[in-house]
């Protein structure tokens, strides 16, 4: 019944103009980190901001994922629901992983800490598109009897990473 | 939202001492055990591809214990951060950062990782992470496990040290194989076996043998029992 498996990833970009409790939090907690952590690149702070001291030593970004672990209480605190989309019957969607990833920062200036957390779902069934909105189930589909399924519109910052084409079965006619 | 600085921590102004009798040499070298006053400054070694990451005030992750469910022979372990430009004089509210693998050579964190135990992920955990600030003592203490091994590293632990939001030190540490090879032995740790790679053939511990020496920390203890030990970290302010 579905054509394919897809897996979505949903970029949440949190920068100065943050308005949840969430996002401050990680907003907050990753600054304070790239601080600290980007010093191991950025020796008596030479370097202003993240992509300088990127382009100057590329361990620097390991800081991606080293920051992550600043934040990953906040995240576990979604219960693995992502944050701000929802599904057109208003529920959030679930997703597998999270993915720290840092746009830019600035030692001296907070304003300018921009990040992103990745939410990437786990393989989801997609059983038709129907011009900008997926059908999508959240279980493998039985072999008989109804699905439960759910849809949801492609937006900015979300995109579908991974495709796996599901050979329909065939179906033999038979006649008496 | 408001601008926030590094974090400021009140250290270096403590009188206590741990001094050593050691009269060893000094050498120039910045990535090599050194002395200053009394005490050895800690040798630098590259933090490695696994670091653990800390955050603000009220991260979980400001914790002694760092177990954080992991089976393994107990391992407590004691940071004494000095000063070896003052007169080794202990060193209070330094930020001490640990991490290292599990007892079967996985980080906390990452994903895809490849062992001779399987290719495992472990995004979004932080077992086996943990920092600690210096007490009035100049103490940091952590519980954990012994940790496990990967190839081409012997068994080690990552540490970095802050003070005043300031990175001071970066290094590891390790522990003697005779110990690695009874704990390697022992039920948790057999399916992995004995870790291949000595102290002396690591390519990072200790860029002399006297680094190697002052890396590893003597541990007194058993399987049974767990394992205990004491590490000076040196730093210079």
């Amino acid at each position: 019944m579905s054509r394919a498996k897809i897996k979505l990833v949903y970029r949440q970009v949190i920068d100065e103009s943050c308005a949840t409790g969430f996002e401050k939090a990680i907003f907050q907690a990753s600054y304070d980190e790239f601080l600290l952590k980007s010093q191991a690149y950025n020796n008596q702070g030479k370097f202003k901001t993240f992509s300088k001291t990127k382009a100057n030593d590329g361990r620097a970004n390991s800081l991606h994922y080293k920051l992550g672990f600043s934040v990953g209480h906040f995240i576990a605190q979604l219960n693995n629901k992502i944050p701000v989309i929802k599904d057109n019957q208003g529920n959030k969607i679930s997703f597998d992983v999270a993915n720290f990833e840092l746009i830019e920062s600035h030692i001296e200036d907070i304003s300018l800490h921009k990040l992103a957390i990745n939410y990437e779902t786990r393989l989801l069934p997609l059983i038709e598109i129907m011009g900008e909105y997926l059908l999508l189930a959240d279980d493998n589909l039985p072999e008989h009897g109804p699905v439960e399924t759910f849809v949801l519109r492609m937006q900015p910052d979300m995109s579908i990473v991974s495709y796996e084409e599901i050979n329909q079965p065939h179906v033999i006619l038979s006649a008496s | 939202m408001a601008a926030a600085g590094p974090m400021i921590v009140d250290g270096c102004k403590k009188d206590a001492s741990t001094k050593s009798s050691s009269t060893t040499s000094t050498s120039s070298s910045s990535t090599s055990t050194s002395t200053s006053g009394s005490c050895i400054v800690t040798a630098d070694e590259v933090e490695g591809p696994y670091p653990y990451v800390g955050g603000e005030s009220t991260n979980p992750l400001d914790r002694s214990d760092v177990t954080a469910g992991q089976t393994g022979v107990p391992l407590t372990l004691s940071f004494v951060v000095v000063n070896a430009n003052n007169n080794c004089n202990v060193i209070s509210n330094a930020r001490v950062d640990i991490w290292h693998c599990n007892k079967d050579g996985y980080y906390s964190g990452y994903a895809n990782q490849n062992s001779s135990l399987g290719v495992k992920s472990y995004v979004g955990e932080t077992w086996l992470r943990g920092y600690q600030l210096t007490d009035s003592t100049g103490v940091a203490k952590f519980t954990t496990i012994y940790p496990g091994w990967y190839a081409g590293r012997a068994t080690h632990i990552h540490i970095e040290v802050y003070v005043n939001g300031v990175m001071k030190k970066t290094t590891q540490i390790c522990f003697s194989e005779s110990t690695n090879n009874v704990v390697y032995a022992s039920s948790l740790y057999s399916a992995h076996g004995v870790n291949p790679i000595t102290n002396e053939a690591d390519s990072i511990l200790g860029n002399s043998l006297t680094d190697l020496a002052n890396e590893t920390v003597a541990l007194t203890g058993s399987v049974s029992e767990g394992y205990s030990g004491s590490y000076t970290i040196g730093i210079q302010l």
